[in-house]
């Protein structure tokens, strides 16, 4: 009967936090777009005559690459991720947890530290100069975060979870407001 | 040349860049996998056929060239790739060829229009944007 119960609790938590979608596994291309898939067809439902769905959408797909980008490049055993996708009558909240080293931590605090200080003006300055930018891998525009923060029009929130001597867990919230 | 099309999946965009009516249409959702190995080639074949149409004299004053952009979604990796076709674009201009660059985008969509708008102000092209 334990899980029975575990199972009803998750539910209950999940209906209470309004999380419309909770995914922890394993994260690459196939799973995504999968999932994507999925979280589309749920965000055209909910609400679709406003376009939050695509903007919602938008940031979702940039927030999924980011963990998988990281994960796939500098962690290659720990590519077990998670997804939340939660709705309140003012805002969607996209939230990504993935592992990451605590050596990898410093330079990307200061990036996220970067663009959470910088004003949209200043945000869109910049993604203009990385567009611009020489190429440096050719499936990564570096792009990712800027991009995120531009279209929620919020600031970008993170944290990290020690996990071990060598590792932590590492969320990123974005808020995407609903306009009434 | 040889028109190239290319089948849209379910994350890379529709491609048909056609030599007859010298329309290039990039439709549908793009975050391919990996967006190098998609956009390369289609970047090379714009630059080849260029290199086609200058070995015909009359062709930079006689013909228009219609780039035709209207994605559903497109990510930031994505981005940078249109990027560098716009770029492409840009010097064709610069070398005289008549080009009309068309950016749709659903009604709804804000944040299409604001990338539309963004890239015509970076590369300094004038777009038609089109609502569908």
């Amino acid at each position: 009967m334990t899980q029975v119960s575990t199972a009803f609790e998750v539910y209950k938590f999940m209906s209470e936090k309004n999380i419309l979608v909770a995914f922890t596994g394993y994260f690459d291309h196939l799973v995504t777009t999968s999932l994507l898939k999925n979280i589309k067809n749920k965000l055209s439902v909910i609400q679709s005559a406003t376009g939050i769905d695509k903007k919602v959408y938008n940031v979702l797909v940039e927030s999924i690459e980011n963990i998988s980008k990281y994960a796939s490049s500098r962690n290659p055993h720990q590519n077990i991720a998670m997804l939340l996708l939660c709705k309140s009558d003012a805002h969607f909240t996209v939230i990504t947890g993935n592992h990451i080293l605590n050596n990898d931590i410093p330079a990307l605090k200061e990036k996220l530290d970067k663009v959470a200080g910088l004003s949209t003006t200043e945000l869109k300055k910049l993604y203009r100069e990385q567009m611009l930018s020489k190429r440096t891998h050719e499936n990564s525009a570096g792009l990712g975060i800027l991009d995120i923060a531009i279209k929620s029009g919020n600031q970008i929130k993170y944290d990290f979870k020690q996990l071990t001597d060598q590792t932590s867990f590492y969320l990123f919230q974005t808020e995407i407001n609903i306009q009434k | 040349m040889d028109s190239l099309i290319i089948e849209a999946t379910e994350d890379s965009p529709k491609i048909i860049f056609d030599t007859v009516s010298n329309r290039f249409i990039i439709s549908g959702e793009s975050r391919p996998e990996n967006a190098g190995k998609f956009y390369t080639p289609v970047i090379n074949w714009i630059v080849n056929y260029e290199d086609t149409l200058s070995a015909k004299k009359e062709a930079k004053e006689d013909s228009v060239l219609i780039f035709i952009f209207k994605l559903d979604y497109f990510n930031s990796t994505s981005a940078k790739y249109i990027m560098d076709i716009l770029l492409i674009i840009k010097k064709f201009v610069d070398q005289g060829y008549n080009i009309n660059i068309e950016w749709h985008f659903d009604k709804r969509d804000d944040d299409m229009l604001d990338a539309g708008n963004e890239f015509s102000d970076t590369v300094d092209l004038k777009f038609d944007f089109i609502e569908y």
